[in-house]
């Protein structure tokens, strides 16, 4: 019985997908970057004068037809990484009032066809072990202090990741959790895709320059 | 109101909203109770636990009384992360974009009840292919709901090969939801009085997933180990159990069998029952009905053909609706006037899950509480929001 689980698992094969040293095999049309022109009722104002600002985009499709999803998952901006973290990156999430969707698809990266902790990103229980501190949700009065406190137990050098519309301009439901620039990585989507998360965080782990083997695709 | 009264309580209990105790078919004002503090012992101290998203989905904040092992009281309290949104104003369709993102996890669930009750209100005819959607995204909601239940119960008894195996199959009904309705989440793929989807075989990929599915329970029903952890841990049998708790409890309680919202009794549906009134019952259930809304999805025949909505009889009244959420019954009142939403309530079945996990809690040891907390698949932000 003991080798019992152990050859179940053995039996299935590889699951993993070959991503990101392939393209993705499964990225989802919304959310992806949107380009089009002309007016949209957009109820976030995420389109303004034809400018579209993914931070604040909630993808609920009501700019269509005059604006399309290209399927593009690099809905991320990178702006402080850290070499540091290169090989092992522990993240620490937190909920600060969020509908579940990020919280979902941040913890579906560690999921067999993306399998995380292969390319060195794991999730820790603890802020005293983390590198980065993941925000999702809109503000809430009883998550703010157990943010403070999240943040101010975590050991130099951390970042901070602001994951999903809510976290970093409100979305549709409230007021972010941290004003824009105290984010050092900003993942759009609602709520982002696994690949979107994935990439993201790969390329905050290869430090500043952001030009590694995972991401050279730049951002948004 | 074609399928809710004001009035007095009849038939069974279904859930309470803010000002209101929700039955089968009556709304009945609530009567004020007094919630009983759980008053500690010599000896015994309260064990704070949480509110993190560290070893727990969703943050939520657990005050647990105990000796030193033995659990003798829980308070839980959901309201930490409790979201104040803003509904009451705005328009149907405005509202629902705010109502899908109460719980992304169970969004069609939610936006379901929502335009069933609006179109309750309005009168608004829905056609039968909209109907039959509808049935189709919940059931694929309750599938990957319940596959993360399962999942959830499997990693704290160190079972990580089904736990892996299971989250796969859990990402590609999410990708099948994906390329059904372009959408993850289903986030926008309801609206007032219609429903729209892309059409794609899944009959091949769900019939894939039942098989292996099938496969991993079967392996899980053999491991003693695993059967250890869960019978006799959490048990719980009082006539306010909604949902898998109670199917697992033998009660033949579901909402797609005495609730008219969706043709569910045209299908000649029949709920999953155990008898088993513990957090193996309560896996056992949510296990047969992940293969029981396969069989479900494949039945039905979806329609290639756009909708749209018919145009409202009515710019003002109330509507209620009622539908079974992969955790029990999800219920929905609204009062439109001038076109707007006037007033809102929701009973959410994760507040009488939180119950009955915090009765079912007493007596049991510190090792038992993962357990028996997945068992109930009680989501925290559909727990705490307050409507503006």
């Amino acid at each position: 019985m003991s080798n019992f689980w152990f050859l179940k698992g053995i039996k299935k094969g590889v699951k993993t997908e070959k991503f990101p040293y392939e393209q993705e095999e499964s990225p989802p049309l919304w959310p992806s970057k949107i380009s089009g022109s002309g007016k949209a009722e957009c109820p976030t104002n995420a389109i303004e004068n034809g400018k579209w600002n993914s931070e604040k985009c909630i993808f609920c499709r009501r700019c269509v037809p005059n604006y399309q999803p290209d399927g593009d998952q690099n809905l991320f901006d990178v702006s402080k990484g850290e070499k540091t973290f290169k090989r092992s990156f522990y993240v620490f999430p937190v909920d600060t009032g969020s509908c579940s969707g990020c919280n979902m698809e941040f913890f579906n990266i560690f999921s067999p066809q993306y399998d995380s902790s292969r390319l060195g990103i794991f999730m820790t229980n603890t802020p005293r072990h983390a590198d980065a501190l993941l925000v999702m949700g809109i503000m809430t009065d009883g998550m703010r202090e157990a943010l403070e406190l999240a943040y101010e137990a975590m050991p130099e050098p951390k970042l901070v990741i602001g994951l999903g519309a809510c976290a970093l301009s409100g979305g549709i439901l409230g007021t972010p959790p941290l004003p824009k620039d105290q984010y050092n990585i900003r993942i759009s989507g609602c709520p982002p895709s696994p690949y979107t998360v994935l990439k993201a965080l790969l390329k905050a782990k290869e430090g500043d320059d952001g030009l590694n083997e995972y991401s050279r695709s730049g951002t948004n | 109101m074609q399928w809710y009264k004001f009035g007095e309580p009849s038939g069974r209990y279904v859930g309470e909203t803010a000002y209101h105790r929700i039955t089968e078919n009556m709304i009945t004002e609530k009567t004020e109770t007094l919630t009983e503090k759980y008053k500690e012992l010599p000896g015994e101290f309260g064990f704070l636990y949480g509110p993190s998203t560290g070893g727990l989905l969703e943050s939520v904040l657990f005050n647990i009384h105990t000796p030193g092992e033995v659990i003798k009281g829980i308070d839980v309290n959901p309201e930490v992360k409790l979201r104040k949104i803003i509904v009451n104003g705005l328009k149907p369709a405005d509202a629902l974009l705010r109502i899908e993102r109460i719980n992304a996890y169970h969004s069609a669930s939610h936006s379901i009840a929502f335009c069933s009750a609006v179109e309750d209100a309005l009168d608004i005819e829905v056609s039968e292919t909209t109907r039959e959607r509808r049935i189709a995204m919940i059931e694929l909601e309750r599938i990957r709901s319940n596959l993360e239940v399962i999942k959830r119960i499997c990693e704290p008894a160190g079972f990580g090969v089904p736990y892996n195996q299971i989250a796969y199959l859990k990402e590609k009904i999410s990708r099948i939801i994906g390329n059904l309705f372009d959408h993850r989440y289903m986030f926008s793929s309801n609206s007032i009085g219609f429903a729209t989807l892309n059409f794609k075989d899944v009959s091949g990929e769900l019939s894939d997933i039942r098989k292996d599915f099938s496969d991993i329970f079967d392996s899980l029903l053999q491991s003693k180990i695993f059967l250890n952890r869960l019978q006799n841990n959490g048990v719980i049998d009082t006539a306010d159990l909604i949902g898998p708790a109670a199917r697992a409890a033998g009660h033949n309680i579901d909402a797609r069998i005495d609730s008219e919202t969706l043709p569910y009794r045209d299908m000649n549906f029949k709920p999953a029952i155990f008898d088993e009134p513990d957090a193996f019952g309560r896996f056992y259930v949510r296990s047969m009905e992940v293969l029981d809304s396969i069989d479900l999805v494949m039945s039905i025949k979806l329609e290639t053909q756009q909708e749209k909505s018919n145009d409202p009889k009515n710019s003002e009244g109330e509507g209620a609706a009622r539908i079974e959420s992969p955790q029990g019954d999800l219920f929905y009142y609204v009062k439109i006037f001038d076109g707007k939403i006037d007033h809102i309530e929701l009973s959410s079945p994760s507040i009488p899950n939180i119950n009955a996990f915090k009765k079912s809690m007493i007596g049991n040891i510190f090792t038992d509480f993962h357990f028996n907390w997945e068992s109930f698949g009680i989501w925290i932000s559909e727990a705490a929001v307050l409507f503006q």
